[in-house]
């Protein structure tokens, strides 16, 4: 791979290097949480995360192990920069959305550390194009607070059955309400639209739903608008954990395989 | 009202639905001793449908507690974009739904249509309705002089070759064939157009009865609906026609359930002059009660801003025990300048079936919206009223049989 004929001594000035064989793996995921132009991206010894916010009141984090890419090589217990994600995603898929099966984009994404651009090295059929995308300094993400003592209540279901059910749900509705009880209806969907008012209700003992804890009776309202993105997260997911807490506030998490392994992102 | 429906039966009746809403905006459902009965007519008053199963469709069929007053269950209208969604993705209600429970709730205004999944998930879809008589069609098949009866798919496969965007056809019949042709405005240029005509030999059909010769004209798109439904599920279509002008009835039927789609006909067929589409009239049309403003039917073809509900639904007293409107109070909405509630201003009705002039005469037949041309006025009169609102009791005044309702 014409990448890898890179000389080693290029490598000692980068603080982070990242390879995946399949920049497509990358690019999914990183377009289910694009409904932001910009990403605040960290990278740690255990992986990457790509962070995005939208008027404080969501936020959608994707996590990808250091195990799935190729070569993971980072020099700094911390890495942090913010680029344009749109932009990034169009050099991802700058050989166009190439479907022909064996022939995958490869990707070697270096940084240098601060104040130098984010490089894109893509390959497909023996042809590379370089990529440098300034990098900005990285806000400072928001901290919900969301930690796993809090959590009340916790399902996990899987992805299967509420595609379905968020592909039906009433736009006219401003609000989805979604009520997790330990007794009925268990986990219930609901939105009140113009024509009238939906319920979907999963059972805790069906066969969608992997895991199941709910402690309290809870009812919260979310609005419709902020839920939208995540649809696109729970289309290329196979499981979706719902969690709230004791403020009623809403974390899911969606695990998407590729072929290898698994990446999460909430 | 109280009615559970299976696993296949689900789909049909979603199929039912798709082919209703081919036709209007709103969906009537009529639960009645002999079947649960949906219907559909567009806003012209050019077209309606009506599905009616028999309680053996059904896993479970009850009419609810009779009141002390009578025998009535709730009649009332829903909107068809509530309903719709809830069956558009066929396959899926194929893969996914069990049962499909359905029914009125009169203390909180809603249908509850409740579908049970597999995996024990339950979807539930209270929708608010408007009470509302009955509504039906009433229109002599059996006097019809021409009678066709289709194998399943063979008009499925004759209107296949005409353009989705086609509006209207011409059926014929003579004595040796029958052929369907498509019909275009007169004037327009004749260059852009391509003309689609194909012939079928009487043998062709199941049965057929030739009682006059005639050339009919009508709405295609309102009919795939019922033509989908009829293929898929293995049914012959009967067609009940008259000459031109009389109403054209496609009805299917089999053991548990009845369909019929009963379109209106051009009067001639020999159009003269170009005709545009008329301006919406409307600020005298009431709006219907729905604070949506409901989209115009599958045959209009102009853009007109706003399409009332046709104001004769919205006139009638929605309770039970409300006065019959008999016929003739329709006629008050005839004349268009004494129409106080504006309704089915004859362009505007007529618009929706057709394009061309002789439309204005179309759309009169089935509700008595006419057109805008006094000479047809006189003309009107003489044609009988074919559908109106009522429990189907009263008389009419015409001087025509009292036929099967439809």
């Amino acid at each position: 791979m014409p990448l890898s004929t890179q000389s080693q001594a290029d490598d000692e000035q980068y603080v982070l290097v990242a390879s995946l064989d399949n920049a497509r793996c990358l690019s999914n995921i990183l377009k289910a949480i694009t409904f932001k132009d910009h990403a605040i991206f960290s990278a740690t010894p255990n992986g990457l995360k790509v962070t995005v916010e939208d008027s404080k009141c969501l936020q959608a984090n994707a996590f990808i192990q250091a195990e799935i890419f190729q070569e993971f090589t980072i020099r700094e217990d911390l890495v942090g920069f913010q680029v344009n994600l749109t932009v990034l995603l169009d050099c991802l898929n700058i050989f166009g959305g190439s479907t022909v099966p064996g022939v995958s984009t490869a990707l070697r994404m270096c940084y240098r550390g601060y104040g130098y651009p984010l490089t894109l090295f893509l390959e497909e059929g023996g042809v590379v194009t370089v990529c440098k995308i300034n990098t900005q300094e990285p806000e400072e993400p928001i901290d919900f607070e969301f930690c796993s003592t809090n959590v009340t209540n916790k399902v996990i279901l899987l992805s299967e059955s509420l595609k379905e059910a968020f592909s039906e749900l009433d736009m006219t509705s401003e609000v989805l309400q979604i009520t997790m009880s330990p007794s009925q209806p268990y986990f219930r969907l609901s939105t009140f639209g113009n024509s009238g008012n939906a319920h979907y209700d999963y059972p805790k003992d069906s066969d969608m739903m992997e895991l199941f804890r709910c402690t309290k009776t809870q009812t919260n309202r979310y609005k419709m608008s902020l839920l939208k993105p995540s649809t696109k997260a729970l289309a290329l997911s196979c499981k979706v954990s719902v969690r709230t807490d004791s403020r009623g506030f809403l974390s899911l998490q969606y695990l998407v395989r590729n072929d290898d392994g698994q990446i999460c992102f909430e | 009202m109280d009615c559970l429906l299976e696993g296949n039966c689900v789909k049909a009746f979603g199929k039912a639905v798709h082919a209703l809403s081919r036709i209007g905006d709103e969906l009537w459902l009529d639960p009645m001793v002999r079947g649960l009965a949906l219907r559909s007519v567009n806003s012209a008053h050019s077209a309606y449908a009506c599905f009616l199963f028999s309680p053996l469709f059904f896993q479970h069929y009850s009419l609810g507690p009779v009141s002390e007053q009578g025998s009535e269950t709730i009649k009332c209208k829903l909107l068809m974009k509530s309903v719709l969604p809830l069956f558009r993705c066929l396959t899926s209600i194929e893969r996914n739904v069990e049962r499909c429970q359905i029914s009125i709730s009169t203390p909180s205004d809603r249908v509850i249509i409740q579908f049970f999944c597999r995996h024990g998930i339950t979807k539930t879809h209270n929708l608010s309705f408007q009470e509302s008589e009955a509504l039906q069609a009433v229109f002599a098949s059996h006097l019809c002089p021409n009678v066709l009866k289709a194998p399943a798919r063979l008009l499925g496969d004759m209107v296949m070759h005409f353009p989705v965007s086609q509006e209207e056809i011409t059926l014929s019949m003579t004595p040796l064939s029958v052929s369907l042709r498509n019909y275009y405005e007169g004037g327009n240029d004749h260059m852009k157009t391509m003309y689609t005509e194909m012939s079928l030999h009487l043998d062709e059909f199941d049965y057929f009865q030739v009682g006059v010769d005639s050339d009919i004209t009508f709405c295609l798109k309102e009919l795939r609906g019922l033509l989908s439904f009829a293929e898929t599920h293995c049914l012959p279509v009967s067609v009940h026609f008259g000459a031109a002008g009389r109403p054209v009835c496609f009805s299917v039927e089999d053991m548990v359930l009845e369909a019929t789609v009963v379109l209106a006909t051009l009067i001639d067929s020999e159009s003269t002059g170009p005709s545009q589409q008329t301006e919406t009239l409307a600020p005298t049309t009431p709006r219907c009660a729905e604070a949506a403003v409901l989209p115009v039917g599958s045959c209009e073809a102009n853009s007109r801003k706003h399409q009332g509900v046709p104001a004769v639904m919205e006139l009638i007293p929605s309770s039970q025990g409300s006065p019959i409107i008999s016929p003739p109070a329709l006629m008050l909405l005839v004349p268009q300048t004494d129409n106080p509630n504006g309704l089915g201003e004859p362009d505007e009705a007529c618009a929706s079936a057709t394009t061309t002039p002789a439309s204005s005469t179309i759309c009169s037949l089935l509700f008595r919206a006419l057109s805008s041309e006094q000479d047809s006025d006189g003309c009107a009169a003489r044609l009988p009223v074919l559908a109106y609102y009522s429990d189907g009791e009263e008389n009419m005044e015409e001087d025509y049989t009292r036929s099967p309702s439809l």
